[in-house]
């Protein structure tokens, strides 16, 4: 019987429970954890969400593994049917795609991501680029955004390379308010912007003014951790949550989804060591 | 103002050698490559056109990996319009097209998926350009000082304006297609109906040609042939990436090409480009190099179900 669940899986739901029942979800590419997370949604406590495949487009699908590329007929196996690029674009600028996801090398208090550039405009390292990020964070009514790499050790030098940074060198997908000050609202976006951001440190939601507020941490991380690792001095609300292991169930249901442990690419090295009881 | 009209390709037979395909992409061209991540490239196209020494490309897609990054790693790129070029999770960041644009030798004008789809269908529709509500805030603005605000005379929102894209040439891999270059792409056709519509010229590789009549009980035309300038047959055209339902995504090769990119410039040329694009004279060569039809058997193997499709897909799979 499975008694334990690992730092990946522990991330996988609670990702999950950011998404409402009934809504239009979509997922990039290169983002297995959020994928896992869909289908996880879609199996529990979401049974009528659209979920629409990124790369793929297909609606629903049912795939028979996670495989290791993101635009493969694996992952669009069992779909009732598949959308345009265009058209999936065109749900989310009619304000009718409920919530994507997002991540980026550097993100900051107010959930801007750079998936772009570091060092823009004088590039020091071009990252892949934000696919449809940038036009997605402005139009879907909701983003969770996610990463796996918050904690930031001293280097040699005893310097730390924030990925939740002060300021992002370039702002590829929109958080709540631009570097110079305005916000998303007064932009006049579809949009309300980052809900959630999850960590492998914790889980924070964003307060009344748009800025990250640490919520909750995970059984075996801290408040002063998070802090130590965050390069913006973030919210704490009033009383630090403990993030919850999934039900037995869930876990057993993404080994079963995800037999290649594809997702485990996402979790570093000295984090698949972590491990939760779950009831 | 306003370009000529694009013309519509009316020949009855457009067939033609994949040499003489990528021969009819002219240096410094703003380019389309279909397909998308690991799926459908036309790989031996851009190979072909490697060989031929193209150089100065501009290049406009959404989300990309390996064609990008061996066109960047071959010298062919002047200028990178992408929304994403990597290899997602499964290997990491584009090692040739990183080196290429942090150098400088290829500039950096990125773009994001759904500003293209609206530049394309501007393109397509004849119109000089076409509204978004997103993008403002973000620093792509300052990437593309082109976009322009404007507030709607209907509404009073603040729109942004992004003027028509219209590719000199876009590059397409279908499965299927006939002599007179109609064309059936098989599963996601990702941008490639957009990039079809909207650029000046269309050059097709595709599995197979087959009669017209063909084309309707396989599924149907995807692309009219009215699009398309000149299409090749070019059997696993596609690979290393997946055309399927003939074959899937070869990641052994993949990682092969990865490790040699990822080492630098240099080792990339001795172990990839002088053995797999300029150490093979032609498209058959490259076949009987990638391990003919043995690997061609394991690749199409997927269709044996879901423990041989995983398998081509484990670690020890690759070499």
């Amino acid at each position: 019987m499975t008694t334990g669940c690992t730092l990946g899986e522990m991330m996988i739901a609670t990702l999950a429970r950011t998404i409402e029942d009934g809504t239009l979800v979509f997922h990039g590419f290169g983002s297995p954890l959020i994928q896992l997370a869909m289908h996880v949604a879609k199996r529990t406590h979401a049974p009528r969400m659209v979920l629409v495949a990124g790369a793929t487009y297909g609606v629903n699908p049912e795939p028979p593994f996670l495989a290791p590329t993101t635009n493969d007929w694996v992952m669009d196996r069992g779909a009732s049917s598949s959308l345009a690029i265009g058209e999936l674009f065109d749900l989310a600028a009619a304000g009718r795609m409920g919530r994507m996801f997002l991540s980026g090398l550097q993100i900051d208090r107010w959930g801007n991501c750079n998936v772009t550039a570091l060092g823009y405009p004088n590039i020091t390292l071009k990252l892949p680029g934000g696919g449809g990020g940038c036009n997605l964070s402005c139009d879907a009514a909701y983003v969770t955004l996610w990463t796996t790499a918050h904690r930031s050790p001293e280097d040699a030098k005893g310097q730390r390379r924030f990925r939740l940074v002060e300021d992002c060198d370039f702002i590829t997908n929109l958080g709540h308010r631009t570097r110079d000050g305005r916000t998303a609202k007064e932009l006049g976006h579809r949009g309300n912007g980052p809900q959630w951001l999850v960590t492998e440190l914790g889980l924070f939601d964003f307060d009344a003014e748009g800025k990250a507020r640490l919520i909750a941490v995970y059984p075996d991380t801290s408040i002063d951790e998070v802090l130590e690792n965050t390069g913006f001095t973030p919210g704490l609300a009033a009383q630090v949550e403990t993030i919850p292991a999934p039900e037995r169930s869930v876990v057993e249901l993404i080994r079963r989804l995800d037999p290649l442990k594809v997702h485990e690419k996402e979790i570093r090295a000295e984090d698949m060591r972590r491990g939760y009881a779950i009831a | 103002m306003a370009r000529t009209p694009r013309p519509v390709y009316t020949n009855h037979d457009k067939r033609t050698t994949l040499d003489d395909l990528a021969a009819r992409v002219a240096d410094g061209a703003l380019v389309a490559v279909g397909g998308g991540l690991s799926s459908r490239e036309p790989m031996a196209l851009l190979r072909a056109m490697l060989r031929h020494g193209v150089k100065g490309l501009t290049v406009v897609g959404s989300a990309h990996g390996i064609d990008i990054d061996l066109l960047s790693g071959g010298g062919a790129i002047s200028r990178s319009s992408e929304s994403y070029v990597g290899f997602e999770q499964d290997f990491g960041m584009a090692p040739n097209y990183r080196r290429a644009l942090e150098s400088g030798i290829v500039s950096v004008d990125d773009s994001c998926c759904y500003t293209l789809v609206q530049q394309l269908r501007a393109a397509i529709q004849g119109l000089p350009f076409m509204p978004v509500r997103s993008v403002r805030g973000t620093s792509f603005l300052s990437l593309h000082p082109e976009y322009r605000q404007m507030v709607c005379p209907f509404t009073g929102e603040e729109l942004l304006l992004v003027p028509a894209i219209e590719p000199d040439v876009a590059l397409v891999h279908a499965q299927y297609g006939d002599a007179q270059g109609n064309l059936l792409i098989q599963g996601p056709p990702v941008a490639d109906i957009l990039f079809a519509k909207a650029s000046r010229a269309v050059l097709a590789t595709v599995e197979e040609i087959v009669p017209t009549e063909r084309l309707s009980e396989l599924g149907g035309v995807t692309i009219p042939y009215f699009y398309v300038t000149a299409v090749s047959e070019v059997p696993f055209g596609a690979h290393p990436t997946a055309c399927y339902p003939l074959y899937a995504y070869d990641r052994r090769h993949t990682a092969l090409y990865y490790e040699a990119a990822r080492k630098g410039a240099g080792t990339f040329s001795v172990e990839y480009l002088s053995v797999f694009v300029h150490g093979v004279p032609d498209h058959a060569d490259y076949l009987a190099r990638i391990g003919g039809e043995k690997t061609r058997a394991r690749l199409s193997s997927w269709c044996d179900g879901p423990e041989a499709w995983k398998r081509l897909y484990l670690d020890e799979a690759v070499a």
